[in-house]
C-alpha cells in the first residue's frame, strides 16, 4: 500500500508541470545561461552548488505547498480522516516521494556540470551531498507545509513563499560572495536554512571536503523548527486555513 | 434488520449557536436514506459527527463493528483527485487509504459500475462534472464498504449527468449497500430514498417513507413539505 502511494505521489509531482518547470528546467537554465555567460575560473562549480540549492528550495518548499493547499482544499485530508490510513503515513510517503525526486533532479544538474563545465566531484563528495539535499528537503518541505497550512489559496502561498525566498536567497553567499555585502544582509541569510545547505553543498562537492556538520546540524534544527510550525498550524479543511479564516 | 449506526441525542452549539439539538437517527442495514433540510439546519454537521469529523457536545454514536471507517466510504462534496492522475491511478490510491491493494480488474470493474469504463486512463480533472462525481462515488466503493455516505452527489449536475448518478445510487441499493445522501432535489430524493430524513434548526422535523411524510403533513409532493416545514422554520425564526 504504502509503495502505491509513494508511486502514485512521484507520478502526481512528476506531472505537475509548473512546479516541475521551476525546479528543473528554470534552476538548469539558469546553470547553464549564467555559467556560459560568466566566464569567470572557480564560478561554475559555485553556480552548480547555488543552483542545486535553489532547485530544492523550489521544488521542497514551493512545490509541497502547493501541493499540501491543493489537497486540502480538495478535502484529501477531510477524507484520510475518514479511512483507517493515518494522515501522518500518507504524508510522510508524499515527503519521502518528493525528496526523492528532488535529490534525482539535483544529480541532473551535477551532470550538467560534470558534462558542460567540466566540473569534478568526488564519489564520497556525491555521497555527503545526496545526506545535506535530503535534510535541505525535508527542512524545505517542513516549511512548505507551514506554508499552505497559513494560506487560503495559492495568492497567498505565493505572497508567504516570496517573502521567504527573498532573505534566503540574497541573503546566502550560494551565487556571490557577501564580503562587501552589509552586515545585516549576511546576517538575515543565516536566519534562514537556504544559506545552510548552499554552505554544505560548497563545502563537500566543490572543495571536497568531509561532511561538514554545522550545516547539517543547523539544517535539522530547522527542520525541527518547521515541522513544529506544520504540526502547530496543520489544518484538515479550506475553511480552517489561519489567514483569511472565517468566523 | 441490523442496525448499522445509532446516534443518539446528538448536540453541537458553534460559538453560542445550537447548530445540532439531540438529533436521535438510526440507520438500518440496506436502506436507502436522505437527509434533507434547508442550508445550516444541521445535516452536514449532523453527519460530520456521525463519521467522527467533528466531536459532538453531547450524544453518542454506535456502529455495528469496533471499527467501522474500514466498511463506511465516503463521498464528498468536492471531489478529491490527484492531478495528473488518471481515473483508475486515481481509484488505486484511494484503496491504499483503506489499507488495501486494488487490482487492475477490481479497478476497471469498479469504473464499469459507475459507467467510466472508457475513462480509465483519462486525468481525473478532465472528466466532466458528472463524470467526476461518478469517479468520487467509485473512490467511496474501493473497499468494499457496506454504507456509503454521499454528500449532495447531483449537485451542480446538468440533467443528464444526475441521471447516471441516480442510476449509480439505484444499483448500489441494489446491492444492498447501505446508502446515506443529502440533498435539495426533492423529485431526486423521492425517486431514490426508502427513508427521509428532514433537519430543521438542528432537530429532526420529519421522518418517514416519501409517501408516509406526505400523507402525514398533506402535501402533494416532497418538495410541497419541504417548503412547508421551511417556511414554518422561518416564521418560527421570525417570532
Amino acid at each position: 500500500m504504502n509503495m502505491t502511494i509513494l508511486r502514485s505521489m512521484m507520478m502526481t509531482s512528476l506531472r505537475d508541470k509548473i512546479s516541475l518547470f521551476y525546479a528543473t528546467l528554470f534552476p538548469a537554465g539558469l546553470f547553464v545561461g549564467l555559467g556560459l555567460y560568466i566566464d569567470t575560473p572557480g564560478y561554475a562549480p559555485r553556480l552548480m552548488v547555488g543552483v542545486m540549492a535553489l532547485g530544492a528550495l523550489f521544488w521542497s518548499m514551493a512545490g509541497q505547498s502547493f501541493q499540501v493547499l491543493q489537497q486540502r482544499n480538495k478535502g484529501v485530508y477531510k477524507l484520510l480522516r475518514v479511512a483507517p490510513l493515518p494522515s501522518l503515513s500518507f504524508i510522510w510517503w508524499m515527503i519521502v516521494a518528493r525528496t526523492i525526486l528532488g535529490v534525482g533532479m539535483s544529480g541532473l544538474i551535477v551532470l550538467t556540470g560534470v558534462l558542460l563545465f567540466d566540473i569534478r566531484v568526488t564519489a564520497a563528495g556525491l555521497a555527503w551531498s545526496v545526506l545535506l539535499l535530503v535534510a535541505g528537503s525535508l527542512c524545505f518541505t517542513a516549511l512548505g507545509f507551514s506554508i499552505a497550512n497559513l494560506a487560503r489559496n495559492e495568492a497567498q502561498v505565493n505572497m508567504i513563499s516570496n517573502l521567504l525566498y527573498v532573505p534566503m536567497v540574497f541573503g546566502s553567499e550560494a551565487f556571490y560572495s557577501l564580503e562587501k555585502a552589509p552586515a545585516w544582509l549576511a546576517a538575515a541569510g543565516k536566519a534562514f536554512p537556504f544559506q545552510y545547505l548552499a554552505d554544505g553543498l560548497n563545502r563537500t562537492l566543490v572543495l571536497g571536503e568531509a561532511l561538514p556538520l554545522f550545516p547539517l546540524l543547523m539544517l535539522v534544527l530547522f527542520t525541527v523548527i518547521g515541522l513544529l510550525l506544520a504540526v502547530v498550524t496543520f489544518r484538515w479543511e479550506e475553511h480552517q486555513a489561519i489567514l483569511g479564516a472565517r468566523g | 434488520m441490523q442496525t448499522l449506526v445509532e446516534a443518539r441525542n446528538l448536540r453541537k452549539t458553534y460559538r453560542g449557536r445550537v447548530v445540532v439539538n439531540g438529533v436521535d437517527l438510526l440507520l438500518e442495514r440496506g436502506e436507502t436514506v436522505a437527509i434533507i433540510g434547508p442550508n445550516g439546519a444541521g445535516k452536514s454537521t449532523t453527519l460530520d459527527i456521525i463519521l467522527g469529523l467533528k466531536k459532538p457536545d453531547g450524544g453518542t454514536v454506535r456502529f455495528w463493528r469496533p471499527d467501522p471507517l474500514g466498511r463506511i466510504g465516503v463521498q464528498l462534496q468536492q471531489t478529491p483527485f490527484f492531478p495528473g492522475l488518471g481515473a483508475l491511478e486515481n481509484l488505486k490510491l484511494f484503496a491504499s487509504f483503506y489499507r488495501m491493494k486494488l487490482t487492475d480488474a477490481r479497478a476497471r470493474e469498479l469504473l464499469e459500475l459507475c459507467g467510466l469504463a472508457d475513462a480509465a486512463g483519462t486525468e481525473a480533472s478532465r472528466l466532466s462534472g458528472g463524470q467526476q462525481k461518478r469517479l468520487a462515488i467509485a473512490a467511496s466503493l474501493v473497499h468494499d464498504p457496506k454504507l456509503v455516505f454521499l454528500d449532495e452527489p447531483t449537485a451542480a449536475l446538468d440533467p443528464k449527468a444526475r441521471k447516471e448518478v441516480h442510476a449509480l445510487i439505484g444499483k448500489l441499493a441494489n446491492a444492498g449497500t447501505t446508502v446515506v445522501f443529502t440533498s435539495h432535489d426533492m423529485e431526486e430524493v423521492h425517486r431514490l430514498a426508502t427513508r427521509v430524513v428532514m433537519i430543521r434548526q438542528g432537530r429532526i422535523a420529519a421522518e418517514g417513507a416519501p409517501e408516509e411524510l406526505c400523507a402525514r403533513f398533506g402535501t402533494a409532493d416532497l418538495e410541497e413539505l419541504y417548503v412547508k416545514l421551511a417556511e414554518e422554520t422561518e416564521e418560527g425564526v421570525r417570532a
